[in-house]
C-alpha cells in the first residue's frame, strides 16, 4: 500500500491528489512503525505529520488553486537521465543492502522498547542538547513563515 | 539478514529498508521529474519517511532507541521545513502567478 | 717607506678625491672643488716621483679576491718601470690639465663643476688601475672603467643632444675593445689557467728579475696558436681604445666633449692605453709574430689614413683629434716593429706636445667665446701672443723640428723603422715618411689660419682676451716640458742621451738592431721636408698665392671631408641593422609572444570562463540532478575502494 501511494505522490497530475497520496503513505508507514515496536512515533505520525503537515499542504493547495502541469517542459534530457541515475542509486542501495551484516542487538527489555517512557528518557537525558536546538528551529520556523507570509502594507 | 521477532512471528528486518529504499526512490524520482514546485515540496516529504521508516527499523533490528528519536528529530524538522518552505513558495507564486519551476531561472550563467 | 703602501696610495687619492667630490661637492664651497680636484692628482704624482726616484718596484697582493680550487685570484699591483712610466705621464699630465680645466669650466654652475672633477678624478684612478693592475682582470676592469669616465666626460654637456650621441658612440666601440680584450683574456686562461701577469708570463718562458718582468728569452713557444689568437683579440681592445683603424670613428665625434678632456683623455692618457697593452703584453707579442706585424700595419696604415683627414678639417679640435690618431699610429707602428721605447718616448713626448696643443686651442676658444671654426679666427698672433708662441711650440714638436721633443721622438721612430731588418720594417718606415710630410702640412694649415693674416670678417669677438694664469701657467710648463724634452733621449742623432730606452729597456724588449748613421741623415731631412710644408701652407692660406689643392681635386676633398665615408659605411652596416633587429624583436617576438601571450591567456581564462558558465542553467531540476549524480558516482568510488 505504501508503494502505490508512493507512486500515486509523484504521478498525480493534479496537485491534490498527490497530497492525498501522501496521506495515504504516511498512514501506510505509521502502521509500520507499530509493528516496529515504535509505539510513540506511530502516534506522532499520524496526528503531527498526517494531520498537521498534510492539513497545511492542503491548505496551500487550496490558496494558489489546482494546477496541472502541462507539456513536456523545457528540459528535454531531465526525464531519462534522472531515470538514469535514480535506477544506478537504487542499484546501489540494494547492492549494498545485500552485504549487510547486522551486529548483535543490544539487550534490552522489549517491553519498554518503544514507549513513551524510554523515548521522554532518551530526550531529556542524552538528547536534551538536541531536543532544545529541535525547539529553537521550530520557532524560528514559525517566526519565518509569520514573516514570509506577510503581505507588504504601505501602511505598514 | 536480521530477523526480528514482532508480535511471535519471524520478519526480516530487510523487507522494511527495501521498502524505504523504493520509496526513497520514488520520492528522488517525483523531485526530479515533476515541475510544481508543491509536487516537488511533497516529494521531499516522502523521502524523509522513508529515512524515517529505514531509521526505525534498524532501531528496532539493534534494539536501540537512537533511531526512533532520531526519527523523531528528523520529524520535527521536516516539519518546520515544510512549513517555511510552503511560505516561500506561497510568496514567490503569489507575486508571479506561475507553476512550473523552471521558469525560474534567474541564477543563470 | 713601504713601496706597497706607496703604491696603492697612488690609486686611492684620486678615488677618494673623485668619491668626496661626487659625495658632497656640489654642497660646499666652489674652492673646495678646486683644490681638491687637482690637488689628489697633484699628490698622487708626488708619490709617484717618490716611487721613480728610489727605484722602487715589485708585485704586491693586497688581497685574494676569487679563490675556486686551485686558481687563486689576488687583488695586485705590479709597480715596474713601465707602470710607473706611465704613471709619471698619467698623473703629471693629468695634474696639469685638471688644474688648467678649474679655469677652463669656471662658467659652469656649482654641481655641474663638481661632476666635472668627480669624473677627472675617477677618470685619472681607473687609467691608473689599468697600468698599474697586476693581473688581466683588473687590467679589464680598469679598462672598462676608463670606457665609462670617458662616457661621462664626453657627455659632460649632457643637455647637447650631439654630445650624448658622441659619447654614446665612443661608449659602444670602447666595449667592442673590451669584448675582445675578455675573449683574449679567456684565451690566455684556457692556456694557462692563470690570470696574474707573473704567471701568464712566467708560462711563456719570461726571466723575472726579483719582482719585475725582465725581456723575454724566448721567442718559440709551443702554444703559439692560441698565443696568436690571445694576441690578435687584445689587440681588438688595443684598436678600439686608442681608435686605430677599423674602430676610429668615435675619436672625431669625441670633440664635443670640453678641451681639457679632450687634452686628458684623447691626447695623453686614454688612447695611450692601446700602446700600454702592446707593450706590457710585449712577451706574448714576441712570440705571435703574425699579431705583432699587424700592429705595426695597423698603426702606419692610420697614420697616413688620419693625417689625410686632417688637412681638410676646418674644427681646430677636430685636427687636433686626427692628429692623434695619426700619432698614435706611429706608437703602434713603434711598438709593432719591436722598438718598444721608442714607442713609449714618442708617447710621452706626445702627450707634452698634444695636451699642449689642445690646452692653448682651449684658450683660444675660450677667447672667441666658444668658437671652434678656424675660418673665423685668423690674426689673433697680436692679440693672444702668449698663447699663440705655445701653440706654435706645439706645432713645431708635432711636425718634428728640432729642437723640440717630437723631433726626436718620432725621428727615433722612424729610423728604428727604416733600418729594421725585413720589409716590414722598410714599409711603415715609407708610410711614416709621408705621414710626416703630411703632418707638416696640415698643422701649418692649422697655425697659420687661426693665428696669421688678417682678422677674419666672421670673428665672433673682436678683441679677445688671453686666458686667465690658472689656464695659462699649466700650458706654459707643458710648453718648457715641449721644448726640453728632447733632451731626455737625443740617441737618435747618434750621441748623446738615451734616458728613456735605458729605463724602459729592463722591462721591455730593447731593440734588438742598430740604427746606423743614415738614419740621421733620412730623419733630418724628413724634417726638412716637413717644415718646408709647413711653411708651403702659409702660401695657400695666409697669402693665397698658390691655388689650394682642394679647388683642383674636388672629389677627393670630399672623400677627406667624408671621412673616407667611415661613419656612413658603419651606420649601413651595423647600425642600420641593429635597428631592423631591434624592431623585428619587437615586431615579430616581443609584442605576439610577450604581449600578445599575455592577452591571449587572459582572453583564454575568459572563454574558460564563459564555458564554465554553462553549466549555470539556472533550472533547479538540472541543479538536483547533478546533486543525484554525484551522489551515486561518489557512491560507485567508495564501494568500488571497499570492495577490492
Amino acid at each position: 500500500m505504501a508503494i502505490i501511494g508512493g507512486v500515486g505522490v509523484i504521478s498525480f497530475r493534479q496537485p491534490i491528489r498527490s497530497v492525498l497520496s501522501l496521506v495515504v503513505v504516511m498512514l501506510a508507514l505509521s502502521v509500520l512503525f507499530l509493528l516496529l515496536s515504535a509505539q510513540f512515533i506511530f502516534v506522532v505520525q499520524i496526528i503531527v505529520y498526517a494531520g498537521a503537515v498534510m492539513v497545511l499542504f492542503l491548505f496551500v493547495i487550496a490558496l494558489l488553486g489546482p494546477a496541472r502541469e502541462s507539456g513536456r517542459g523545457r528540459l528535454r534530457f531531465q526525464a531519462g537521465l534522472s531515470g538514469l541515475f535514480v535506477l544506478a542509486f537504487f542499484g546501489l542501495v540494494f547492492a549494498m543492502m545485500q552485504g549487510v551484516h547486522f551486529r548483535q542487538p543490544e539487550t534490552t527489555d522489549l517491553n519498554v522498547f518503544g514507549t513513551v517512557q524510554s523515548i521522554a528518557v532518551g530526550l531529556f537525558t542524552n538528547y536534551l542538547y538536541p531536543f532544545e536546538l529541535t525547539s529553537i528551529l521550530l520557532l524560528v520556523a514559525a517566526i519565518g513563515a509569520v514573516y514570509l507570509s506577510r503581505r507588504d502594507d504601505p501602511k505598514n | 539478514m536480521g530477523t526480528l521477532d514482532i508480535g511471535g512471528s519471524q520478519m526480516d528486518t530487510s523487507w522494511f529498508l527495501l521498502l524505504g529504499a523504493i520509496l526513497f526512490t520514488l520520492g528522488t524520482v517525483g523531485v526530479l521529474v515533476r515541475r510544481n514546485p508543491l509536487i516537488i515540496l511533497i516529494s521531499i516529504e516522502l523521502m524523509l519517511n522513508a529515512v524515517n521508516l529505514t531509521l526505525v527499523a534498524f532501531s528496532r533490528q539493534l534494539q536501540n532507541m537512537e533511531g526512533q528519536l532520531f526519527a523523531l528529530m528528523t520529524m520535527t524538522v521536516a516539519a518546520a521545513e515544510a512549513v517555511v518552505g510552503l511560505a516561500i513558495l506561497v510568496d514567490i507564486f503569489r507575486a508571479r502567478d506561475l507553476e512550473d519551476i523552471d521558469d525560474l531561472s534567474e541564477l543563470k550563467g | 717607506m713601504n713601496t706597497q703602501a706607496l703604491a696603492l696610495t697612488i690609486l686611492l687619492l684620486p678615488l677618494a678625491g673623485g668619491g668626496l667630490l661626487a659625495g658632497r661637492g656640489w654642497r660646499m664651497p666652489r674652492v673646495v672643488t678646486q683644490i681638491v680636484g687637482p690637488g689628489v692628482v697633484w699628490a698622487a704624482f708626488a708619490v709617484t716621483l717618490y716611487l721613480f726616484f728610489t727605484q722602487s718596484s715589485g708585485d704586491f697582493t693586497y688581497w685574494t679576491w676569487i679563490k675556486s680550487g686551485s686558481f687563486e685570484l689576488p687583488f695586485n699591483l705590479l709597480v715596474d718601470n713601465l707602470s710607473l712610466f706611465m704613471c709619471l705621464v698619467i698623473t703629471g699630465v693629468g695634474a696639469l690639465i685638471v688644474t688648467y680645466s678649474v679655469g677652463y669650466m669656471a662658467h659652469e654652475d656649482g654641481p655641474s663643476y663638481a661632476r666635472f672633477f668627480t669624473y677627472m678624478d675617477v677618470f685619472i684612478f681607473s687609467m691608473l688601475l689599468l697600468v698599474l693592475a697586476g693581473n688581466f682582470v683588473f687590467l679589464i676592469i680598469g679598462w672598462a672603467l676608463v670606457g665609462l669616465s670617458s662616457y661621462f666626460l664626453i657627455g659632460f654637456w649632457y643637455q647637447r643632444r650631439s654630445a650624448v650621441l658622441a659619447a654614446r658612440k665612443a661608449f659602444v666601440m670602447n666595449v667592442i675593445g673590451d669584448v675582445g680584450m675578455i675573449l683574449g683574456a679567456f684565451v690566455l686562461f684556457v692556456t694557462y689557467h692563470a690570470l696574474t701577469y707573473r704567471q701568464v708570463f712566467g708560462s711563456l718562458g719570461t726571466q723575472f728579475c726579483g719582482a719585475c718582468i725582465s725581456p723575454s728569452q724566448v721567442r718559440h713557444a709551443s702554444d703559439s696558436g692560441s698565443l696568436e689568437l690571445a694576441a690578435f683579440l687584445l689587440l681588438v681592445g688595443a684598436v678600439a681604445k686608442s681608435a686605430q683603424l677599423p674602430l676610429h670613428t668615435w675619436l672625431p665625434d669625441a670633440m664635443e666633449g670640453p678641451t681639457p678632456v679632450s687634452a686628458l683623455i684623447h691626447a695623453a692618457t686614454m688612447v695611450t692605453a692601446g700602446v700600454y697593452l702592446v707593450g706590457r703584453m710585449h712577451p706574448i707579442y714576441d712570440v705571435a709574430v703574425y699579431a705583432h706585424d699587424a700592429v705595426a700595419i695597423i698603426g702606419a696604415v692610420t697614420a697616413l689614413f688620419a693625417a689625410t683627414i686632417a688637412i681638410v678639417q676646418t674644427d681646430i679640435k677636430r685636427v687636433l683629434a686626427y692628429s692623434t690618431m695619426s700619432q698614435i699610429g706611429y706608437m703602434f707602428l713603434a711598438v709593432g716593429i719591436g722598438a718598444y721605447s721608442a714607442g713609449f718616448f714618442h708617447l710621452l713626448s706626445h702627450a707634452f706636445f698634444k695636451a699642449l696643443l689642445f690646452m692653448a686651442a682651449g684658450n683660444v676658444i675660450h677667447a672667441m667665446h666658444d668658437e671652434q671654426d678656424m675660418r673665423k679666427y685668423g690674426g689673433l698672433w697680436r692679440q693672444l701672443r702668449p698663447t699663440s708662441i705655445m701653440f706654435l711650440i706645439g706645432c713645431l714638436s708635432l711636425v718634428g723640428v728640432i729642437p723640440f721633443v717630437g723631433f726626436f721622438s718620432k725621428e727615433q721612430i722612424l729610423g728604428a723603422a727604416f733600418s729594421r731588418p725585413g720589409n716590414l720594417g722598410l714599409a711603415v718606415w715609407g708610410v711614416g715618411a709621408v705621414t710626416a710630410l703630411i703632418t707638416g702640412f696640415y698643422t701649418g694649415r692649422m697655425w697659420w689660419m687661426s693665428f696669421a693674416g688678417k682678422p677674419s670678417a666672421e670673428r665672433p669677438v673682436a678683441h679677445p682676451h688671453e686666458a686667465p694664469p690658472v689656464m695659462l701657467i699649466p700650458v706654459g710648463i707643458l710648453a718648457v716640458l715641449a721644448t726640453v724634452g728632447g733632451l731626455l733621449q737625443t740617441h737618435v742623432l747618434g750621441f748623446g742621451t738615451s734616458a728613456v730606452s735605458d729605463y724602459l729597456d729592463k722591462v721591455v724588449t730593447p731593440q734588438s738592431w742598430e740604427g746606423g748613421a743614415i738614419d740621421v741623415v733620412i730623419g733630418l731631412t724628413t724634417m726638412v721636408l716637413a717644415t718646408l710644408l709647413f711653411l708651403g701652407a702659409y702660401r695657400i692660406y695666409v697669402t693665397q698665392s698658390w691655388r689650394p689643392w682642394t679647388a683642383r681635386f674636388p672629389r677627393v676633398q670630399r672623400t677627406l671631408e667624408r671621412k673616407y665615408y667611415f661613419d656612413e659605411l658603419y651606420n649601413a652596416v651595423f647600425v642600420r641593422s641593429m635597428d631592423k633587429l631591434a624592431d623585428a624583436g619587437y615586431r615579430d617576438v616581443e609584442a605576439p609572444v610577450l604581449d600578445g601571450g599575455l592577452d591571449r591567456t587572459g582572453a583564454t581564462a575568459r572563454r574558460a570562463a564563459s564555458y564554465a558558465s554553462l553549466l549555470q542553467t539556472g533550472y533547479f531540476r538540472n541543479y538536483t540532478l547533478v546533486f543525484v549524480a554525484g551522489v551515486v558516482i561518489v557512491a560507485v568510488l567508495l564501494l568500488a575502494r571497499f570492495a577490492s
